[in-house]
C-alpha cells in the first residue's frame, strides 16, 4: 500500500514537472523571439555610419564630447542591453535543468544547488548591469537620471528574486546534508 | 559476532528486515546513525548485548 501510494505520488510529480517544463519552454521561446525581433528592429546598419568616423569627425572638438562618440556609445549601450537580455534568458534556462533533476527524483542534488545559485547570480548581475547601462544611456542623451525613479522600474524586482534563489540554494544545501544523514541512518 | 553465530550478513539482513545495501553500509562503518529498533533487532537476532557489537574507538 505504501509503495503504491509512493508510485502514485511519483506519477503526479512527473506530470507536474512535465507541465512546468512545457511552460518554461514557452516562456523561454517567447522571450527569445521578442529579443530577436527587437534586435531586428534596432537596425545594426547604423554602425556603418561610424566606419568613416575619423573623416567626419570635427578635429576641433574633443573626442569625448564629440557627437560621433556620443552616438556611438548610445548604440554600444543598446547592444549591451540586448546582450544582457539574452543573459537573462540564459538564466531562465537553468529552470529546465532543475526540472530535469526533479523529474529524475534528485530533489536535493548538487546540480540543483548550483543551478539555484547561478539563477540568483544572473538575476542580480542582470539588474546591476542594466541599472548602470540605463544610467549611461541617460547621460548620452543628456537626460536626467533619477536614481529613485529607476529603482521603481520593474527590472529591479529581480534583485529580491535573485536573493531568494540564493536563500533557496542555501536551504537546499542544508536539505541535502539532512537527507544524506537520513539515508545513512539504518 | 556474525562469525560466532555462523551467520551470513545477508541472512541477518533478512531477519532484521533491512536491505543488503544498508547492511553493507552498517558493516563498512559508513552509517551515520542507527535506530534503536534496528539495534534491538540485531541484538535479538544475534542474541547479544549492544556492547558486543558496538565499540568505541578513540578518534
Amino acid at each position: 500500500m505504501l509503495s503504491l501510494n509512493n508510485n502514485f505520488n511519483i506519477m503526479i510529480m512527473k506530470e507536474n514537472t512535465n507541465i512546468l517544463t512545457i511552460i518554461t519552454w514557452v516562456i523561454l521561446l517567447s522571450l527569445a523571439s521578442i529579443l530577436l525581433d527587437d534586435i531586428r528592429q534596432f537596425d545594426f546598419n547604423q554602425f556603418k555610419e561610424f566606419q568613416n568616423w575619423a573623416e567626419s569627425a570635427d578635429k576641433n572638438e574633443s573626442w569625448f564630447t564629440s557627437k560621433n562618440a556620443i552616438k556611438w556609445s548610445y548604440y554600444v549601450i543598446s547592444a549591451a542591453l540586448f546582450f544582457f537580455r539574452g543573459y537573462l534568458i540564459y538564466g531562465f534556462s537553468y529552470f529546465l535543468s532543475i526540472l530535469k533533476e526533479i523529474e529524475k527524483g534528485n530533489y536535493f542534488s548538487n546540480n540543483n544547488i548550483r543551478s539555484f545559485k547561478k539563477i540568483g547570480n544572473i538575476f542580480i548581475w542582470y539588474t546591476i548591469n542594466v541599472f548602470v547601462l540605463r544610467f549611461l544611456l541617460a547621460s548620452t542623451r543628456k537626460s536626467t537620471f533619477n536614481f529613485f525613479n529607476e529603482l521603481k522600474e520593474e527590472f529591479t524586482f529581480l534583485i529580491p528574486a535573485g536573493l531568494a534563489f540564493y536563500i533557496l540554494a542555501e536551504i537546499f544545501k542544508q536539505a541535502k546534508k539532512t537527507k544524506e544523514e537520513n539515508d545513512l541512518t539504518i | 559476532m556474525l562469525a560466532k553465530r555462523k551467520m551470513k550478513s545477508k541472512e541477518l539482513a533478512e531477519i532484521i528486515g533491512i536491505t543488503t545495501a544498508n547492511m553493507s553500509i552498517l558493516k563498512s562503518g559508513k552509517a551515520k546513525a542507527i535506530r534503536f529498533s534496528t539495534l534491538e533487532a540485531i541484538c535479538k537476532a544475534l542474541d547479544c548485548q549492544p556492547s558486543d557489537i558496538l565499540e568505541y574507538v578513540k578518534g
